[in-house]
């Protein structure tokens, strides 16, 4: 092949574009400041900001509904990571679709981007806010724990029911919830009236 | 009300975008002459290294577009999507693609452009591709634990390896020069 000076150009152009990046710090806009003193502070003893905490939890900013989880896993949420602080033996029998197995014990040393959406559960819930209490200290601030943990994501997701004397409205939000539970492979159901009408206790896949 | 950072998206136009740049994507691959099974298979003889050197030169120019245009502003890296990783189905699935990359000669990029270019074995290596999808759907039950196997969430190079982006930027830089030269050199004629 004929050399051709441009291809010089290019690839000297590359060479320079891509010696200064080391240099010019994150990429992330408005984040990388943050992810900085998040990263350098993983195994170091922090201060809480406890009233930024507080204005959190009571604007109920703090966790995330399992049928508004499933939502963000199908839509694919860029930047999306749920993660498990369960055993690893639990986390085997059954989890999340698409999550990470992060024990408590490794949560502190583990790095999450300031651009990532991280998804805190355990098996009730306890857990999972008290990891969400450990990142936070440690400056995450895209952290969110799922409010009953894997229960609420069997009950809500797996297996959600309609119970027959449901009002109207009811009825539409759980076609959209009974469509999300599908795509999971789920198992929606929709109750009958009599004895038999009480909900029948999800299945708990190892938990 | 939770996670105040989390807004809509705007899936009329992100189509429209992905219909432009899936139209330019086709353009340079037939521009390329990579609608040519012999080109692609020359890759494998050592004789015509153009798929690497197309692919060597895609990645550098989205990678450094991308991280420059987040430094200047323009491009919000927090909301570009990062695929997952799945190791083992990744695994399997790279080993099974480049299998049939190697018999058919094409890939799923460059057998729609090479079929959309009146190519009968563009459209032949097509059917199969979506025969495949159609067959893996039917028998997902007995795939579906291998499907959900060893999830790593969006992992990128510089949450891996525990490095700055621009770390990452410059040795993939490096990388895709040395490769490109190395390219080069190494083809020789049929």
């Amino acid at each position: 092949m004929t050399p051709r000076p441009w291809r010089r150009w290019l690839a000297g152009a590359a060479a320079l574009a891509g010696a200064l990046a080391p240099f010019a710090g994150s990429p992330y806009r408005r984040a990388g400041a943050e992810h900085a003193t998040a990263s350098a502070t993983a195994t170091a003893t922090t201060t809480i900001d406890v009233a930024e905490l507080v204005r959190v939890v009571a604007d109920q900013e703090d966790h995330v509904s399992a049928v508004e989880l499933a939502g963000w896993i199908r839509a694919r949420l860029p930047g999306l990571r749920v993660i498990d602080v369960r055993s690893a033996s639990e986390f085997a029998a059954y989890h999340i679709p698409g999550a990470e197995h992060v024990p408590l014990e490794r949560l502190t040393a583990t790095r999450f981007g300031a651009d990532e959406t991280v998804v805190l559960y355990s098996e009730l819930g306890v857990h999972g806010a008290q990891a969400w209490v450990f990142l936070r200290a440690l400056g995450h601030r895209r952290v969110v724990f799922l409010r009953n943990g894997l229960h609420e994501w069997l009950d809500d997701v797996m297996s959600p029911t309609l119970p027959p004397d449901a009002p109207v409205e009811a009825e539409a939000a759980f076609a959209r919830v009974a469509e999300l539970s599908r795509w999971f492979g789920g198992s929606p159901r929709r109750l009958t009236g009599g004895p038999a009408a009480a909900p029948a206790a999800p299945r708990r896949r190892g938990c | 009300m939770t996670a105040p950072w989390i807004d809509g998206d705007t899936s009329a136009a992100g189509l429209a975008i992905a219909v432009g740049c899936g139209a330019a994507f086709g353009a340079a691959l037939e521009r390329a002459g990579l609608g040519s099974a012999r080109k692609l298979v020359g890759q494998f003889y050592g004789t015509d290294l153009t798929v690497l050197k197309v692919m060597l030169s895609a990645i550098v120019v989205a990678m450094l577009g991308a991280f420059w245009l987040g430094q200047l502003g323009v491009l919000d890296l927090a909301r570009v999507a990062v695929p997952e990783t799945w190791l083992a189905p990744q695994l399997v699935g790279g080993v099974v693609f480049g299998a049939g990359m190697a018999i058919a000669g094409l890939c799923p990029g460059t057998s729609c452009v090479a079929a959309a270019s009146g190519r009968g074995d563009g459209l032949a290596v097509m059917l199969g591709m979506f025969s495949g999808v159609l067959v893996t759907g039917l028998a997902f039950a007995p795939l579906r634990a291998l499907y959900e196997a060893t999830a790593r969430g969006p992992l990128t190079l510089s949450a891996w390896l525990g490095v700055p982006y621009g770390a990452v930027v410059l040795a993939v830089v490096a990388i895709a020069l040395a490769g490109f030269g190395i390219a080069e050199r190494i083809e020789r004629p049929a």
